[in-house]
């Protein structure tokens, strides 16, 4: 009987392809958090970490494919070799690099901030009595965590849209998350909404997330970063996914 | 919003749509293969209940009555990843060095060779399977109540005749089998259809998991259409769709319940 389940296992294994065998580099991505990476009017995956991580296979010779995942689980589908690069707007933290490595940033450290109905007015200074809205595992959700959780109810989302869901329906009265995908919402929202309170400095740029054994890959990225940087490549797809940041320059030396 | 026939034509037809359209396919297949399999796994499992093996039978009664018990959702998030764990582990065997076994206690997978990446193809033939399993448990129940019904005379008769056991099993039991099992399996497939549902719980991107990220908000401008929340109309959409197929799966079982009572006396009461 152990045998016969072994052998129907290996047929199985057979039967649906050479599971095993890898000859592209695979990019997880989240394919929920417009302009960085979002499912586009044609079905297909766009945005910034996607026009990125093709730039960067193609300097660095890697055939890559791009693989939608859930948020939450993304760091531990990286570990047990479900893709190989983590693109999904993740930014470099402490927390994170105890797990994975990650490349160079190749977005800018930037703020975060809260997002609101254009009606509303909080006193930011002292938050008290809010419903505060975060998308689960993020660094806001940390942020709210450690530092708004006093007073305020803090409710968690699985993904971003579902948050701004939440805020346009009145269920939560602010969102916080990061200032340039705040101020892409804003601009489309025709006037619904708005960025409010302070610009909170949390989060170190937005990297590549590889195994930490996979080294050479890491190598091989970072080096087509630093290419593209230099060349201006990188800004240029800054701007045309987040006009709303200025026109920088961000990297080009 | 936009306006005009023409705008929601071109909407409804985008690539985004068309992607949800075809993964029809998914839950269509994922139903297939689990009717397969759970026939198959009711046929099996109404076997072992009747077995004349003490043993047999304890495997057949544990089997329907636990899985029936178990809710499937949870199976169906159980059964693909002991599955896949299990191969990894048997992979691990062979293709893992020691040092790596060794350095990697506690860490799944053993070692990175021995890691199976499951496609959407993989997840969904696991799926097909999992529905099977699960529901093959209830059409177990449902066979062997049937097989339970149909009158001794019958049997007898054949067996006067000069018949061999396995003709009387197959010839009569089973052909006579059909009309008292078919209302119960009709109930066990549109339970099934239902819980294709839970595909999206497995990575397949299918209908239900196109739906929600259809109707999700849309608040920015490079992801196409701005609009507020519209998923109580693709979930209204679904709705309907399921209807559909039910109503379709019920003409089907019709057809087969008339094939079934063919020739038969009782056939005419149910």
């Amino acid at each position: 009987m152990k045998r016969l389940a072994i052998a129907a296992a290996a047929a199985f294994v057979v039967l649906t392809g050479a599971a095993y065998a890898q000859t592209t580099t695979r990019i997880g991505t989240e394919g929920a958090y417009a302009p960085w990476n979002f499912v586009n009017a044609d079905g297909k995956l766009a945005g910034f970490d996607i026009d990125v991580g093709n730039e960067l296979c193609k300097r660095a010779g890697l055939q890559c494919e791009f693989i939608q995942t859930a948020w939450d689980t993304i760091i531990p589908n990286l570990n047990a070799g479900n893709f190989d690069i983590i693109m999904a707007g993740m930014s470099i933290t402490d927390e994170r690099k105890a797990a994975i490595d990650f490349t160079a940033d190749y977005s800018p450290p930037e703020t975060s901030s809260f997002l609101s109905a254009a009606a509303t007015a909080f006193d930011y200074n002292a938050l008290k009595g809010i419903k505060i809205g975060t998308q689960g595992g993020t660094i806001q959700a940390a942020y709210a965590d450690a530092n708004l959780k006093d007073g305020n109810t803090l409710v968690s989302f699985e993904t971003a849209d579902a948050a701004l869901a939440d805020l346009s329906a009145g269920n939560v009265d602010v969102v916080l998350a990061d200032n340039s995908t705040n101020q892409e919402t804003v601009a489309s929202s025709g006037g619904a909404l708005k960025v409010d309170g302070p610009q909170i400095p949390i989060g170190g740029g937005v990297g590549a997330g590889v195994r930490k054994a996979d080294t050479e890959l890491k190598t091989k990225l970072d080096t087509a970063l630093a290419e593209a940087k230099a060349d201006g490549t990188i800004d240029k797809l800054i701007v045309q996914w987040f006009p709303e940041r200025g026109p920088g320059p961000y990297y080009k030396k | 919003m936009g306006d005009g026939i023409g705008f929601w034509l071109e909407y409804l037809t985008n690539g985004k749509h068309l992607a949800w359209y075809a993964s029809v396919q998914y839950t269509l297949i994922a139903a297939l293969i689990g009717g397969v399999c759970a026939l198959l796994f009711g046929l099996g499992g109404a076997a072992l209940k009747r077995s004349s093996i003490g043993p047999l039978r304890l495997i057949g009664s544990a089997y329907t009555n636990m899985v029936r018990g178990i809710p499937d959702v949870l199976f169906f998030l159980f059964f693909p990843l002991a599955f896949e764990q299990l191969i990894e582990l048997l992979a691990s065997r062979s293709v893992c060095s020691a040092a790596d076994l060794a350095a990697n206690v506690g860490v799944w997978p053993p070692c990175p060779a021995a890691n199976w990446l499951l496609t959407q193809t993989e997840y969904l033939i696991l799926a097909g399977v999992s529905l099977g399993i699960v529901y093959g448990a209830f059409t177990a129940n449902v066979i062997s109540g049937a097989l339970n019904a149909v009158p001794r005379g019958q049997l007898e008769a054949g067996r006067a005749f000069g018949m061999s056991n396995g003709q009387v099993f197959w010839n009569i039991h089973v052909r006579q089998m059909w009309v008292y099992a078919l209302p119960g399996l009709s109930n066990c497939w549109l339970l099934l259809i239902k819980s294709t549902s839970l595909l999206s719980l497995l990575q397949i991107v299918d209908l239900v998991r196109w739906a929600d990220r259809l109707g999700a908000p849309n608040f920015n401008r490079s992801a196409g259409l701005i609009h507020p929340d519209w998923r109580w109309a693709y979930y209204l959409a679904l709705l309907a769709f399921f209807i559909v197929l039910t109503f379709i799966s019920e003409k089907v079982f019709a057809a087969l319940t008339r094939w079934a009572s063919k020739g038969m006396a009782v056939g005419a009461a149910t």
